[in-house]
């Protein structure tokens, strides 16, 4: 045990970096780095073992049954069209407004979020059905994808969120309280993107002209086309914040709903539920990949002590509360320009989770701040995987040209994870209020 | 689409139903006052089949997440070499994991585990997720091997 000091700690992580940054998996990354520290730490026999365990723990964990069903569930709507019937329903409820096919992209996104948990897929899906219209009606470039893009990082944070999934596996918290606390959050986001949206259009009206106001007919054949997949959302999360099931078994009412749903619009068959499978499948096996990763990685940097270490230097800073958290923050956003968001998430939460801890805030806190850090990676260069998923929807519209569109959203991100900070509430009110 | 992998998908699927399945007839009879016992067992059985098919599924696919800001700028021979080191290192750790487990499962051979409601027999549990992990690292050699495929 000579070398579980919190420099061995250390050299892991700086390694692991450089191993992410090289392109190395990063499950393995992670996986490899943790396996090599607990070899030279505790010997090759535990080391082995230990990885054992945490690999049959991992794949036999009840909860984890929340990720691929939720996954399941969201291919499923895919096969449905779900996101072209999402955006339709909001754009006839608001397109007419000036402006309101940018409000609807973010109804739409926050709707297409509500039933998958990326930003990613988010930003992609909605952006195939919502850019070719908003340009359509002669929406400025920048405007619309930008609006996209940002209104895609809304997947990652409206419950079910992939992301608050794997937080909670590795930081062993509820899921249930992560997406309960993550509701307000979620929503203040959706309202702080139509505020940016009301500001851009009053300050250049023609980067969003008003088109024509859709009928009451009209509108309510478009809600009806959605009505069953917000009732089955609404009992999801609804469920999941009442406390009526928990995550797993809300995931399983998704997933059988869904099928009914599938069935019900008669695009059930077997091709579709092929497709179904194999997607939900290389996905959950892409994430597993990297929990399992992250999890023995977890191992390593708490044997080594590395996080008391980095607790007792920031503890001895005497910084304060605020401070404290601006500083997680700026360190986030810094990794976040060179790590994508899983990478983000699994190489901090170990070092950065006891910090925060130390400072009074609590696990769910940090799971909804991280989230955000994360979901603001999204959009911002030179990572910004939105901006890129846009740009292959828009091919003939610069990343530049993105980036100028995204800058007043990624201004409303940072003003949001501030109050965040300011007013931990925002994100733990709602778990206390339902007592879950 | 190979007969193999058709084979694993529909597997991985059909697990994926069953959890869907299992655990909403759960919640439904929970409410009716007609508990499922044993749900929780019968749902990590799943989890487990789906879960390492899932592992073997995203191997053979190539779509482990990656952060791609130095590779994307790579020419193409070094993105080659980097995958097939990469591909190199993911069987190294896998096999690393197939160790542990298969001596985790050999101490507890003998033991007959068994879950607690339904009598889930851990052992032939362990031993298909330890095919599974055994193929992913054949999976993964030959993709240090010959390259991945495009």
């Amino acid at each position: 045990m000579m070398l579980a000091t919190p420099e061995t700690g250390l050299i892991g992580v700086l390694i692991l970096f450089a191993l992410l940054l090289a392109g190395l998996p990063i499950g393995v990354a992670l996986g490899l780095v943790g396996m090599s520290g607990l070899v030279l730490v505790l010997g090759l026999e535990p080391a082995l073992i230990k990885g054992g365990v945490v690999l049959v723990d991992t794949l036999t964990r009840y909860e984890l049954g929340t990720l691929p069903l939720f996954m399941f569930m969201a291919h499923l709507f895919f096969s449905s069209n779900a996101s072209r019937d999402l955006f339709d329903a909001a754009a006839k409820m608001v397109g007419h407004r000036r402006g309101g096919l940018a409000y609807a992209s973010v109804g739409g996104c926050a709707g297409f979020g509500a039933i998958n948990g990326s930003s990613l897929a988010t930003a992609a899906t909605i952006g195939l059905v919502a850019l070719p219209e908003m340009r359509k009606r002669g929406y400025s470039d920048a405007l619309a994808t930008g609006t996209v893009a940002a209104g895609g990082t809304l997947g990652q944070m409206i419950p079910p969120s992939g992301a608050l999934i794997v937080f909670g596996i590795i930081a062993e918290q509820s899921i249930g309280k992560l997406f309960t606390a993550a509701i307000v959050p979620g929503i203040t986001q959706a309202l702080l993107y139509c505020l940016v949206i009301w500001i851009v259009v009053r300050l250049r009206p023609n980067a969003a002209p008003a088109s024509e106001r859709a009928t009451w007919a009209e509108r309510r054949a478009a809600l009806g086309k959605i009505a069953d997949m917000v009732l089955l959302i609404a009992l999801v999360i609804g469920g999941i914040a009442l406390g009526w099931f928990s995550p797993s078994e809300a995931a399983s009412i998704g997933a059988a709903g869904a099928l009914a749903i599938a069935a019900w619009r008669k695009r059930l068959n077997r091709d579709m539920l092929m497709k179904a499978f194999e997607e939900t499948l290389r996905t959950s096996g892409l994430i597993l990949m990297v929990i399992i990763g992250a999890l023995v990685f977890s191992v390593f940097i708490s044997v080594t002590g590395v996080t008391d270490a980095v607790g007792a230097w920031v503890t001895g800073l005497a910084l304060g509360t605020v401070p404290t958290l601006l500083l997680v923050a700026l360190i986030l956003l810094l990794l976040g320009s060179v790590l994508d968001g899983l990478a983000l998430m699994l190489l901090t939460t170990p070092i950065l989770l006891p910090v925060v801890e130390s400072v009074g805030m609590s696990a769910i806190w940090f799971g909804i701040f991280l989230c955000r850090a994360m979901e603001i990676g999204f959009v911002h260069p030179p990572l910004g995987m939105n901006l890129y998923v846009i740009q292959g929807v828009a091919k003939d519209v610069s990343i530049n040209r993105i980036f100028k569109g995204v800058m007043p959203f990624l201004a409303s991100d940072l003003f949001h994870l501030l109050i965040i900070i300011l007013f931990p509430a925002l994100a733990l009110g709602l778990p206390e209020l339902l007592g879950n | 689409m190979s007969a193999l992998r058709k084979s694993v998908t529909l597997i991985g699927g059909i697990a994926l139903l069953a959890a869907t399945g299992i655990d909403a007839i759960a919640v439904i009879g929970r409410n009716l006052g007609l508990p499922l016992r044993g749900s929780i067992e019968l749902v990590q059985v799943a989890v487990l089949v789906a879960g390492s098919l899932a592992l073997l599924v995203a191997t053979v696919d190539n779509s482990h997440a990656k952060v791609h800001l130095l590779v994307d700028r790579m020419s193409d021979a070094a993105r080659a070499m980097l995958d097939r080191i990469s591909a190199l290192l993911g069987a190294l750790f896998f096999a690393a994991l197939l160790i542990g487990s298969l001596w985790l499962m050999a101490d507890l051979w003998t033991g007959h585990e068994q879950s607690e409601i339904v009598g889930v027999s851990w052992r032939a549990m362990r031993l298909f997720a330890n095919i599974v992990f055994a193929a992913i690292v054949v999976a993964l050699l030959g993709q240090a091997i010959r390259g991945k495929r495009p």
